[in-house]
């Protein structure tokens, strides 16, 4: 029995042995105890089970240690939700949205008395948390949030205290908030206790129209979990709607400023799609190892598949780009206390691992030849959960105009990888080349358009991709450079050479943009009407 | 400009910013910073500016609507631009 002491081992839990120990200890819980196959059959993941998870501390990860977490940082979380992801992606995401979404906001935010009253729970797993913004009208276009928390009058007032002063538990729990509204596809929601919603207070001030993010509890008076939808993939993960109907929620339940909601919603939003990409870098790795394990069995032609060299190119490519994907998780991991940086790196990573997770996962499939589409195989449950991950956490290419916004906004200065004259000072010409060639496409694109550049989302949305390339490039680049093997170095220039090929498209577009945007129209109007 | 324009240019202005910044119209100042007080990331400050572009259709230096902090600087940097035109 894997316990929670030997889940981790030693206090620093950044040190590489740490890491190592954990990952170790979830591969063993999830050949010993993990049954993939029985929790997408049976919708739902054994209640058993989530309780050894809790046992073996995996709820537990991202929380304080003076809450009963173990304190680890985000890079931490991500190797934990990769390692769980090799063996199922629904207990992953359940997990996952646990340390990431679902903590987050009472981790950083939470005053001191909402910490001491749920995390502990939350960390041993006896509570599981769920986070809820998105609504039948908000989707991608938050702004577009119609939960209200309405605050009665002396709520109000305090709301203004609390910038200033700390307003006494007793008065925080007198004064309430009247939430009315209808969330969608809340993840975790059939299981939790504890929910964070996103909400409109105008009442309470506060920039952006005042959103807050508040605790719901379950057994909150007018709490309704809906039915559990049914989908493509992720089947063991609870996906439910949830009705709140004039649910009277204490101001002390607040997470953070009244009113600031949408900044710090910025934060754990970037710690959640992290922590999904992870998962994504763990199922691609899962998706890498069958179809090498099939191709170097498999004989055609008298040969295995894996001797032929259209099969070594291709499990080659996945490879690159398994290697590159984890680089850039890694990366984001690294720039986790810097507000900034932490955003566009974890859009980036997002918009990365969720696309490389389904070209892996598909060219495995297609690997497996006619047994890839049989159930029996790993590949069609990996092909199905795959999909959703270019959709939640921000769809893709909201996310990709988002990181060509910024880009114009405050393009990203880093310093020059070092050119020394080893092979590692080659890959670092290359990635250094990259970033000028991204940085001239800009100041074209400005010069061209000014501040109307704004308003042309196909560009920015090329210009989003040149990023999310760049930003993977020189993380695999990084971490060629930091392993130094000559693996390491083959894996990074061969994801280099196809991402040049990549960038080409974004770079000079064929056909151009406005032959695009043109067409694009005429379609448009003769679609639509 | 006459007055009465300037002011239905500084209303158009602010509805401008409201939708944007998502802050009520009512609750607006011409002294709000657009990052501290309405809350505007440089990403939201600068698509304010562009949608102000495109609306009374100025040609606008992106190194320039960078440089505007507040909303009295929003609406400056409009009023000039409208006057040179
Ligand atoms: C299984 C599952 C679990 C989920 N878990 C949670 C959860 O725990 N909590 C939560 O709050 N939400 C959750 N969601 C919701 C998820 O985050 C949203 O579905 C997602 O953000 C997209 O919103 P939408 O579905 O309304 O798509 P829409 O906003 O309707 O967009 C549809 C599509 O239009 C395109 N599009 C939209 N806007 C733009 C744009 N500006 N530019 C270019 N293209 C655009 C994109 O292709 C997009 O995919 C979950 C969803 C699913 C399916």
């Amino acid at each position: 029995m894997i316990t929670q002491a030997t889940i981790f081992a030693g206090t620093n839990t950044d040190e590489p042995d740490v890491l190592r120990s954990l990952t170790q200890n979830i591969d063993r819980f999830g050949r010993e105890r993990i049954d993939a196959k029985a929790i997408d059959r049976e919708h739902r993941i054994p209640r058993e089970l989530l309780r050894e998870a809790a046992v073996l501390g995996l709820f537990g990860l991202s929380i304080p240690e003076e809450h009963g977490g173990a304190g680890f940082s985000l890079s931490g979380v991500c190797t934990a939700i990769a390692a769980l992801a090799r063996w199922d992606r629904s207990l992953a995401t359940t997990v996952g949205l646990h340390l990431g979404l679902g903590t987050r906001p009472l981790v950083a935010f939470g005053s001191a008395a909402l910490r001491e009253r749920y995390l502990p729970d939350l960390a041993a797993g006896s509570k599981i948390a769920a986070f809820a913004t998105t609504e039948p009208a908000a989707g991608s276009d938050l702004s577009a949030i119609r939960t209200t928390a309405t605050a009665t009058a002396t709520a109000t007032e305090m709301a203004t205290e609390t910038a200033t002063a700390t307003a006494t538990n007793e008065l925080a729990e007198a004064n309430a908030l009247i939430v009315r509204g209808d969330k969608i596809y809340v993840t975790n929601g059939g299981l939790a206790s504890v929910v964070t919603i996103t909400a409109s207070t105008p009442s309470l001030g506060g920039a952006r129209r005042g959103h807050s993010l508040l605790l719901l509890e379950r057994e909150d008076k007018g709490v309704d979990v809906g039915p559990e939808e049914s989908k493509l993939g992720l089947r063991g993960s609870s996906t439910v709607p949830l009705y709140f109907d004039d649910v009277r929620v204490p101001m002390s339940r607040v997470i953070g400023e009244p009113g600031k909601g949408m900044s710090h919603l910025e934060h754990v939003l970037a710690w959640g799609r992290t922590a999904m990409a992870a998962g994504c870098t763990g199922a691609a790795r899962t998706a890498l190892m069958s179809a090498v394990e099939y191709v170097t069995a498999r004989v055609q032609f008298g040969k295995r598949l894996a001797e032929l060299d259209v099969v070594k190119a291709q499990v080659a490519k996945m490879a690159a780009l398994c290697f590159s994907m984890e680089a850039l998780v890694s990366a984001v991991g690294l720039v986790a206390d810097d507000p900034d940086r932490l955003l566009r790196r974890s859009i980036s990573a997002k918009v990365f691992a969720s696309e490389s997770d389904w070209t892996v996962v598909d060219m495995a499939l297609q690997l497996h030849g006619g047994s890839g589409f049989i159930e029996e195989t790993p590949m069609p449950m990996l092909l199905r959960d795959a999909r959703i991950t270019r959709i939640f956490e921000g769809a893709n290419d909201v996310l990709l105009v988002h990181a060509g916004t910024i880009e114009i906004a405050q393009p990203d200065t880093r310093p020059d990888f070092v050119e020394d004259a080893s092979p590692r000072g080659a890959l670092a010409q290359q990635a250094n080349a990259f970033h000028r060639r991204v940085r001239e496409k800009l100041e074209a694109l400005k010069a061209a358009h000014g501040l109307r550049l704004l308003r042309r989302h196909l560009d920015i949305h090329a210009l989003g991709r040149l990023v999310v390339l760049r930003d993977a490039c020189d993380a695999a680049v990084a971490r060629a450079i930091a392993e130094g093997s000559d693996s390491a170095h083959s894996l990074a220039q061969f994801f280099l050479d196809g991402a040049q090929v990549e960038a080409k498209m974004h770079l000079e577009p064929c056909p151009p943009l406005e032959g695009v945007r043109t067409i694009a129209g005429s379609v448009y109007a003769e679609v639509v009407g | 400009m006459e007055a009465n324009q300037s002011h239905n240019l500084d209303e158009k202005i602010l509805r401008v910013i409201a939708e944007l910044s998502l802050v009520r119209l009512a609750d607006i100042k011409p002294t709000d910073r657009l990052r501290e007080d309405l809350g505007m990331d440089s990403v939201a400050s600068m698509e304010l500016l562009s949608a102000l572009a495109e609306e009374f259709d100025l040609e606008v230096e992106m190194e320039e609507a960078m440089a505007i902090t507040t909303v009295d600087g929003v609406m400056e940097m409009a009023k000039k631009r409208l006057l040179a035109a």
